[in-house]
């Protein structure tokens, strides 16, 4: 113990306090950084068309994921309903081109802002429930919402469900637009995660799930850090839900509001590791990849196989990849992870 | 009226039967079971081909179908369940959605999306009293699951295993230290749990048409008359079943039939929100902070 703890105290006089990369690992990033930027950039140009469509699928979950996690993840709420949010937005969308006749881009803005007041106004008081009461409230208000919206018919098309403008523009072009449109979707959650867990609002939420009456005395507004985490979550997955409504170009209430969707999210997200950065995105392309293989193999035994898999992940590896990663690594990461934790 | 409320009544009957065993579940082990839909699908299938292939009256194949899933449910939970209990409600929660999909799709490939129903000769015809309706197999509905939830009942406070789960839903550790073995316990718990959901299934296939995903429909019920009953309170499961059958005869009559589960829910956030331990709720697992 004293060894251990003498060790830890030597490393620290040698780095500072936050462990800085040195400017070797920071070149290493980078490269991985411009590589990862280009492989992103690059399928659309030299895959097919079904792989390029399959690989929009996935950018579209990692970015539900990486939404979800904020609440997952970081404050630790269950929010197992947050489709709510995916389906609000796509109807944000459907209903202002339809009805109103605005652009894409200005009906998205829309549907992102919508999704996030909505959370911001149901947080205040759901959030005051813990654990599953959490989620299953946001499963109630998803079910609740999708039934307004069925019954909304004049405004959304109803049970019928509704047609949403093509794009315009060639089959090619399309292709591009919607793979560049989920891309730029997903860096965006992920970039607002990453801001998140380094920031103040990151640092709070991790001590609100640690603790929440200890968070509480510590000085931490928990409801106003909840409310704020969820309202963000929310626009985001309202976002994906818009660009998705143009995506698929008819929907239904059911499909938008599928709580299957939103649990399979949730399991990306601990799949990857919740409340790691990376690990949600990571979730969702082993898990998306998998299945996408699974359908094409056995397509009636796709649902039956998923179910498989979500057992298996959480016998086998309930604290996720990342953290699966991070064992087989070795110690290093951990030890760094106590330095920290003894800085903080 | 008076058709309202007692169409009210009927459902409300069976809706305590379907809560019961889930409130259980969740009472006793802190799990929130999501497979119990799958459960009360699959006691009805039971129902459903020893009727089309033995022709067994469907009120008679109840105790086929609740041993069949009773062993059923004693296997997943002493197989996968156990192992996983210690990570939290989060988790099984996601493990019991799991076993569901398995379950319901497996169903769904075995014996199609055709909706089937169970129709016994005596199917259809009704008691009129006074200008109210009242269909035989509907009654027989009611008063059955009545009686199972009393039996139930008298289970958990009379016998000596239903007092060892009692005592495990108070705490777990104390119930260890005074000889319970708790992973039997919880083996036995939705054993029991799994049985109770297919008693309901069985019951469904006579009064609805079956499909392998009809058990959802009767699980957001399940989620709902647990919450407004109190966790794991048998006597709650009973009043929040019939409140819930009230609660959606009224609405179907009053705003439409396509509104009962916004009602239903919005019941649910409400409650959840004033009174999160429920109508009739008592200290058990999973207390609200």
């Amino acid at each position: 113990m004293s060894v251990t703890g003498s060790s830890a105290s030597h490393q620290r006089k040698i780095h500072p306090p936050a462990p800085e990369p040195s400017p070797a690992r920071r070149a290493a990033w980078v490269v991985v950084a411009a590589l990862l930027a280009v492989l992103a950039v690059l399928p659309p140009f030299y895959l097919s068309g079904y792989w390029v469509r399959v690989i929009t699928g996935l950018l579209m979950y990692a970015a539900l994921a990486s939404a979800i996690n904020i609440m997952v993840g970081f404050a630790g709420y269950p929010a197992l309903g947050n489709i709510v949010f995916f389906g609000t937005g796509a109807y944000t969308v459907a209903v202002l081109m339809v009805k109103y006749n605005t652009g894409f881009f200005v009906a998205l803005a829309a549907a992102g802002v919508l999704a996030a007041v909505y959370a911001a106004l149901l947080g205040t008081a759901v959030l005051r429930l813990r654990g599953a009461y959490f989620g299953i409230a946001t499963i109630g208000i998803n079910h609740a919402t999708s039934e307004l919206v069925t019954n909304l018919d004049r405004l959304t098309g109803g049970g019928r469900g509704t047609i949403v403008p093509f794009y315009p523009g060639g089959i090619e072009e399309e292709r591009m637009f919607f793979y560049y449109l989920m891309l730029g979707l997903m860096v965006l959650s992920v970039f607002t995660v990453w801001v998140i867990s380094r920031n103040r609002l990151g640092y709070g939420l991790r001590a609100l799930k640690a603790d929440q009456e200890g968070a509480s005395v510590m000085g931490v507004n928990t409801t106003r850090y909840k409310v704020i985490a969820w309202t963000i979550s929310a626009g985001l997955t309202g976002l994906v839900g818009g660009a998705y409504a143009y995506w698929l170009a008819f929907l239904e209430p059911p499909y938008v509001f599928d709580i299957t969707m939103s649990v399979k999210t949730y399991i990306m997200a601990i799949l990857g590791g919740a409340g790691t950065v990376i690990g949600p995105v990571v979730g969702a392309f082993a898990l998306e990849l998998l299945s996408e293989l699974i359908w094409g193999r056995f397509l009636e035994a796709h649902m039956l196989v998923l179910g498989i898999v979500v057992v298996l992940v959480v016998l086998f590896i309930p604290q996720g990849f990342m953290n699966l990663v991070g064992r087989l690594l070795g110690g290093q990461r951990r030890r760094r992870a106590k330095e920290v934790r003894a800085d903080g | 009226m008076s058709q309202i409320v007692v169409n009210g009544l009927l459902t409300g009957g069976l809706y305590a039967l379907v809560a019961v065993g889930f409130s259980l579940v969740w009472g006793v082990m802190n799990v929130v079971n999501i497979a119990h839909a799958a459960y009360i699908m699959l006691g009805a299938y039971v129902s459903y081909w020893l009727y089309q292939l033995y022709g067994w009256d469907p009120f008679l194949s109840i105790p086929a179908a609740m041993a069949v899933l009773f062993v059923f449910g004693y296997l997943v939970a002493s197989l996968v369940l156990n192992r996983v209990i210690r990570y939290g409600l989060v988790m099984t929660l996601v493990l019991t959605f799991g076993i569901d999909l398995i379950l319901q799709n497996a169903a769904l490939m075995l014996w199609s999306a055709d909706y089937r129903s169970v129709t016994p000769a005596y199917a259809g015809q009704g008691l009129a009293l006074g200008g109210v309706m009242v269909p035989y197999v509907r009654l027989a509905v009611f008063v059955l699951a009545i009686v199972f939830v009393i039996l139930f009942s008298l289970f958990l406070s009379r016998t000596r295993m239903g007092n060892a789960i009692q005592a495990t839903a108070l705490n777990p550790a104390a119930a260890e230290l005074t000889g319970v073995r708790i992973e039997r316990i919880y083996a036995l718990t939705y054993a029991i749990g799994a049985a109770l959901a297919a008693a309901a299934g069985s019951m469904i296939s006579v009064v609805y048409t079956i499909q392998p995903q009809v058990g959802n429909v009767f699980l957001t019920r399940a989620f709902v008359i647990t919450v407004l009953g109190g966790l794991g309170s048998i006597p709650g499961a009973l009043l929040g079943g019939v409140l819930l059958g009230l609660a959606e005869s009224f609405a179907t009559v009053t705003v439409g039939i396509g509104w009962s589960e916004a009602v239903s829910f919005s019941l649910l956030v409400i409650i959840l929100i004033v009174r999160p331990q429920g109508l009739l709720g008592r200290r058990f697992f999973g207390g609200v902070g």
